[in-house]
């Protein structure tokens, strides 16, 4: 029989636990480890985020949209200046990128593209389940994903019991909540129940108002509740406005802006989780890339590959991981955008099974229905 | 019969309406004809608005894009302010006061719960700006006046109209064997002929294949806006002939000969008219209606209403009626965060829409705080219409709509957000107590959860009666 990871930990730990031996080497094993995305909506460029400075045709095709002062990563890749954070962690080796990669969509359109990006599948609308959710679900944990926005987001959709954080303009009286609380009664208003049973055993830091519109205070809340080792293992953030059409401009311009927003939740996780970031992975999710060539408006369009942008003590070590396709007007696809050489949802599997102790091929079967994704963990992630 | 079934089938009773001896009757008798729009203030035609799209598109686009390419300050500025002067950020505000303006005062109100179950079943979701401009329009010159004709008739419409097609990108879709499509090397664009098979007409269950999704595809190729350089996407919808796929198609086993714009109806003839489709549409009805997971026995006679009538959609809602009446003692069913609100809006006359003498825009600066409050306040609760993210429109199941937030966003809305709504004349404990006794059945159990604060009329004081009357199981339910 093939000796799968999954069957080792768990035979494993049965064996540990019969034998009433913990040895300290597992405790590591043992702390909980955090997955948290961040979905870029908008289709977020990865040649402004990680420009290939080895390649010169990249500024001759945008020399409206040049970057000063790069970030040194190595001799082929750079960072964008705004991105601070993941410069400071990479000297950690707590900072990688996967470039030349997206899902395997090539349609152009944001609906459908944020839809599969979210659904992991093929076809959109198809499918009414998120790809995090359903390998929640498959590595049997419930009630443990908890998402930075008002809707639940179709990515975490497909496991019961997630939580969610955006508090309301105002604050909510417990004792509100509480007096109506028992007038739920019967069968039929079971669900109600145990969401106020949610609500209710919410930490005091859960229950404040807060403004929803300032990301910091909900990256600082996500912190806390990630630190906690009883708390989610999962947490998903929501930015929009990475479809820069015209003014995408360079170290200052719209992209940037973006970008800094990026840069600010993960600073503020970094600080906040504390000992609980050597435990976690930090993973970008975009529907695709932009076009390589500006546009008349200064600006790029809907594109294809883009790049993922990594953080965490989970990672191996700092890395710009690509199977780079090039630049040359026929290694693009279509002739204008980065192609994708990676499929994105390998990444996402091979996360997933890092901090899920999960099986790759088992997730990837349940998960993906087994659509053909290479296992990056040995090169990406501390196994 | 309990209370509730106004609530069931529409959004309750007002305080100058009386239960009727009859509700079933009641219900039914509302459902002939289309009621009309009541909202005093300006209702713009779906042409106008377009227009107004199609200004601000090509302002930003073609004008403004180009002239600040380099500073990103001067684009924003340049860009808001054309917001003001095109009204992009008013006109879906306008639409919300006259959508609530009618749920809460038309005479007719189980009317308009089939109006909002239609909007929602050929959801226009969020794209570009579909929901500034052209959704509320759409419910109102597409979805409403069909509501008494033949479903088949309201796919037709809803299918060539120009915000479905955009919505779903058929103007992008290319017979590659047309004539643009062999000079311009283009192809199908399939999202619209997915939708109409899976979302509109006969759901997956009809077990239709991808080639029926491209067949399809080709029959309705060449419906599209007609684009000239000033009215980019926003042009009138026509038929092109030359994106028109040639030859013969097949769809579900059936064949449509070679005949052009023709071709479009005969197809949705067999879609709308497929027994599944009958089935698939029902279903969804009974779930609006009835509960989560209507049972074979809920559905069957609403089927049967629509075969015997060819599919007329007055004697299909009132089937629907019906069964919701006989159902009504024995299931529950949750109501999504708009409808409850137009619901609180009804019985207890909250002061939302805003009156039209103060929705009154100039098209100078932005609206004011008042004027977004609705819109505002749909969103914090997390049911903005015009902005379901995905084409398959909000959803009409429970689990959907009960997260943490979401429901604390009700508790929010109910103790802090409305007692400012509450009408001066309407603060007293006996106004609250005379709502609940026309509405619910157990209205003495209500009120005595609240009779704390039995003398208390201030803003706080108010808060903490509405928060917890408008949260019990009995509200968010029925």
């Amino acid at each position: 029989m093939n000796c799968t990871r999954r069957n080792f930990l768990i035979g494993g730990s049965t064996t540990l636990f019969l034998s009433g031996y913990f040895p300290k080497i597992s405790f590591a094993s043992m702390q909980k480890k955090n997955l948290i995305i961040i979905s870029l909506r908008g289709g977020m460029d990865g040649l402004t985020a990680v420009p290939v400075i080895g390649d010169k045709r990249l500024k001759k095709l945008r020399k409206k949209l040049i970057l000063e002062d790069v970030l040194n990563l190595n001799s082929d890749f750079g960072l964008h200046p705004k991105l601070e954070i993941f410069h400071k962690l990479w000297q950690k080796n707590q900072a990688a990128f996967v470039h030349a990669t997206n899902i395997p969509y090539t349609g152009r359109s944001h609906f459908d593209g944020q839809n599969l990006m979210e659904t992991g599948a093929h076809i959109p609308y198809k499918e009414k389940t998120g790809w995090l959710g359903r390998g929640l679900l498959a590595s049997n944990i419930i009630g443990k994903g908890l998402a930075i926005s008002l809707p639940m987001p179709l990515l975490l959709r497909g496991v019961p019991q997630n939580n969610n954080f955006f508090p309301s303009p105002d604050f909510v009286e417990t004792k509100l909540i509480d007096q109506i609380y028992n007038e739920f009664k019967g069968e039929h208003n079971e669900l109600i129940k145990s969401t106020l049973d949610t609500i209710r055993q919410r930490p005091l830091s859960m229950q404040i108002a807060t403004d929803s519109d300032d990301r910091k205070k909900l990256a600082l809340e996500a912190a806390k509740q990630l630190k906690d080792q009883s708390g989610p293992r999962v947490a998903v953030f929501d930015l929009d406005g990475f479809d820069t059409h015209a003014a995408q401009g360079g170290v200052d311009g719209a992209h940037a802006d973006e970008l800094e927003e990026v840069n600010k939740i993960v600073t503020i996780l970094h600080e906040n989780l504390g000992q609980a970031f050597d435990n976690t992975l930090i993973l970008t999710l975009t529907e695709f890339g932009r076009t390589i060539k500006q546009n008349g408006g200064y600006g790029t369009e809907h594109g294809y590959g883009s790049a993922i942008l990594m953080a965490g003590g989970l990672l191996k070590k700092s890395q710009v991981y690509t199977d780079w396709p090039g630049l040359k007007k026929k290694e693009l696809f279509e002739g204008r955008d980065l192609n994708s050489t990676v499929d994105s949802r390998a990444v996402y599997n091979s996360a997933m099974s890092i901090c899920f102790n999960q099986d790759p091929e088992f997730l990837r079967k349940e998960v993906f229905w087994g659509d053909e994704l290479p296992d990056l963990s040995q090169e990406l992630f501390k196994i | 019969m309990s209370l509730n079934f106004y609530r069931r089938v529409a959004f309750g009773l007002s305080p100058n309406e009386k239960p009727d001896k009859d509700p079933l009757n009641w219900a039914i008798n509302q459902l002939d004809t289309i009621p009309d729009l009541l909202w005093p203030g300006t209702i713009p035609t779906e042409k106008d608005l377009r227009k107004k799209y199609g200004e601000w598109v090509y302002g930003d686009r073609e004008v403004l894009r180009k002239k600040f390419k380099n500073d990103k300050h001067a684009y924003r500025k340049a860009k808001n302010e054309l917001r003001i002067k095109t009204g992009e950020r008013y006109f879906e505000l306008n639409e919300h006061a006259i959508r609530h303006f009618q749920t809460k005062y038309s005479k007719q109100p189980v009317f308009e719960r089939f109006w909002l179950f239609w909007g929602n079943h050929f959801a226009i979701s969020e794209k570009d700006f579909l929901a500034e401009f052209s959704t509320g329009p759409y419910q109102r010159e597409i979805i409403r006046p069909n509501m008494v004709k033949t479903f088949e008739e309201m796919v037709q419409s809803v299918t060539t109209s120009w915000c479905m097609i955009h919505h779903l990108d058929n103007s992008e879709s290319f017979g590659p064997n047309s004539k643009k499509g062999m000079e311009w090397g283009e192809t199908i664009n399939e999202n619209h002929a997915r939708e109409l098979l899976e979302l509109h007409t006969v759901s997956p269950n009809a077990g239709y294949t991808q080639e029926d999704v491209i067949q399809l595809a080709y029959i309705m190729t060449g419906w599209a806006h007609k684009w000239d350089r000033k009215n980019l996407e926003t042009g009138d919808i026509w038929f092109d002939q030359e994106m028109h796929q040639k030859g013969d198609k097949i769809v579900l086993g059936v064949k449509y000969k070679n005949d052009a714009k023709r071709e479009l109806a005969k197809v949705i003839h067999d879609l709308a008219t497929h027994p599944i489709c009958i089935k698939f549409v029902s279903t969804k009805l009974c779930r609006h209606f009835i509960t989560d997971e209507p049972t074979e026995e809920m559905i069957d006679p609403v089927i049967e209403a629509w075969n015997k009538s060819n599919g007329s959609l007055i004697e299909i809602h009132k089937a629907v009626i019906t069964q919701a009446y006989k159902y009504n003692e024995i299931t529950h069913k949750f109501h999504p965060p708009e409808i409850w609100l137009m619901q609180l809006s009804r019985m207890f006359d909250l002061n939302i829409p805003l009156s039209f003498e103060k929705m009154n825009y100039t098209f100078k600066s932005k609206p004011n705080n008042r004027q977004r409050q609705l819109s505002w306040i749909l969103r914090e609760i997390g049911h903005s219409p015009y902005r379901a993210k995905q084409p398959n429109g909000w959803s009409d199941l429970e689990v959907d709509w009960v997260s943490p937030e979401l429901l604390l966003r009700r508790f929010w809305f109910a103790s802090v957000e409305l007692p400012m709504l509450v009408k001066s004349g309407n603060r007293s404990h006996g106004f609250i107590l005379s709502c609940l006794k026309n509405n619910f059945e157990d209205h003495k159990n209500m009120a005595s959860l609240i009779d704390n604060f039995r003398f208390g009329t201030s803003d706080y004081d108010l808060g903490q009666k509405y928060g917890v009357i408008c949260n019990l199981p009995g509200v968010l339910k029925i």
